[in-house]
């Protein structure tokens, strides 16, 4: 489908009212990543319609939404009790007077020290005596690191991208990587999660821009595995 | 959209902090803004479950992405309330929600001219969008806002508005495309 100006502007109001579902909000999802003119128009619509969600009356979540995003954002202090959170947070109903008080507190309370688990490894070809890249994750900030050492540009119109390979279902892409230079990602915690258990990468050649469809549709040219530090 | 609202301000300082990493921050911005979210996540799925997973998940993503806000996406509690009722929008969907209060809505609908969207809201929004809304039809001002607060698929529009199908998607889309005229106006 063509991406005339007519068209971009009627799917974008309709995406992000909610209208266009299925496949084709899928194609437009896409057409976002493709096109700043597009992405424009959807933020137009965002800060149009946007006012509509600023007036709808406001509802107290439950505490155990807060537990669960921390639950989910750093797993790894599930184990302690969490004293912290559950102590401080009756005096948060008080918050919005009361908001410099409150980080004055919790300066006070630094989160404790989260162990720092490392992954590293390199993608290796049998006939190049260097590593094409190197890979290092870090736990603490949840960021993997791809640095090309060795590594030569994709053929014309192609593209690398790099996925976690987990231990069972489909890869998760973490982007298109460039070459010649630190590629860095931030990874979801599913990402991080799937990556701690399988410690599996892999390379993809893809058309430019990366996989159209969410998983490696050319060759994969690479698999890794990561080993702690 | 006034770009000297402290709270505004507010927000997007701790937006900053929390594309930093900063816990403490993010932990305020949550204390902030959250009944705000899940207001309107409940309104849209209709349902308290649904409501707390999909605010939990905004969240999370806002925690990963927010050195991704700019002020093209409107203000910074916009584009958070954005990301939250696209996650309740996906949940829905995924889980085919239905709603319970869609015979409601039915009955309603019959009774009065007026529409199956409640007054509050309706007015509410008209002021927002600077009086545009008023300048549509009936149909496409309801077919809009159902669609925008209740996340209503055009095959439960059909159904609330008793109109085929395509009628209601060309209500839409025309009823967008007018409201974006009236707005560059």
């Amino acid at each position: 489908m063509k991406k005339t100006p007519e068209r971009i502007e009627s799917l974008a109001a309709e995406y992000v009212l909610g209208s266009l579902k299925g496949k084709a909000r899928r194609r437009f999802e896409r057409w976002m990543m493709e096109s700043g003119r597009v992405r424009q128009e959807v933020w137009y619509w965002e800060e149009k319609l946007g006012q509509l969600s600023e007036r709808v009356p406001g509802r107290e979540p439950p505490e155990s939404v807060w537990r669960g995003i921390e639950r989910r954002l750093w797993p790894q202090e599930r184990a302690q009790a969490n004293p912290r959170s559950t102590r401080l947070w009756p005096a948060w109903s008080m918050i919005a007077t009361a908001a410099a008080l409150v980080l004055a507190a919790m300066l006070i309370q630094q989160p404790t020290l989260e162990p720092d688990l490392r992954l590293s490894g390199a993608i290796v070809q049998a006939d190049v005596s260097d590593p094409l890249w190197l890979v290092s994750e870090s736990s603490r900030d949840s960021r993997l690191r791809l640095r090309s050492v060795a590594a030569t540009s994709a053929q014309a119109g192609k593209d690398y991208e790099l996925w976690i390979v987990p231990d069972n279902g489909n890869p998760l892409s973490l982007g298109v990587i460039p070459v010649g230079d630190v590629y860095q990602v931030k990874l979801t915690d599913e990402a991080r999660e799937t990556l701690s258990q399988s410690r599996t990468l892999a390379i993809s050649l893809e058309p430019r821009g990366g996989s159209p469809t969410g998983a490696p549709t050319g060759p994969i040219l690479h698999v890794t595995k990561l080993y702690e530090l | 959209m006034t770009t000297r609202d402290p709270d505004q301000e507010e927000l997007m300082a701790l937006l900053v902090s929390v594309a930093r990493s900063d816990r403490q921050a993010f932990q305020l911005l949550y204390k902030m803004i959250s009944a705000r979210m899940f207001g309107l996540c409940f309104k849209l799925a209709g349902q308290q479950e649904l409501a707390e997973e999909a605010l939990q998940d905004a969240f999370v993503q806002i925690w990963h992405h927010a050195g991704e806000y700019h002020s093209d996406r409107g203000t910074p509690l916009s584009w958070m309330l954005t990301i939250a009722r696209y996650r309740t929008l996906d949940l829905m969907r995924s889980r085919a929600v239905r709603r319970t209060s869609g015979d409601e809505h039915l009955e309603h609908l019959e009774d009065q001219r007026g529409g199956p969207l409640d007054a509050s809201l309706r007015s509410a929004g008209a002021r927002q969008l600077t009086g545009c809304l008023d300048e549509l039809s009936d149909v496409q001002r309801d077919s809009i806002l159902l669609s925008y607060y209740r996340g209503f698929t055009h095959d439960e529009l059909a159904q609330a508005l008793s109109s085929p199908v395509g009628t209601v998607k060309s209500w839409i889309r025309r009823g967008l495309m007018a409201l974006k005229r009236c707005l560059e106006r």
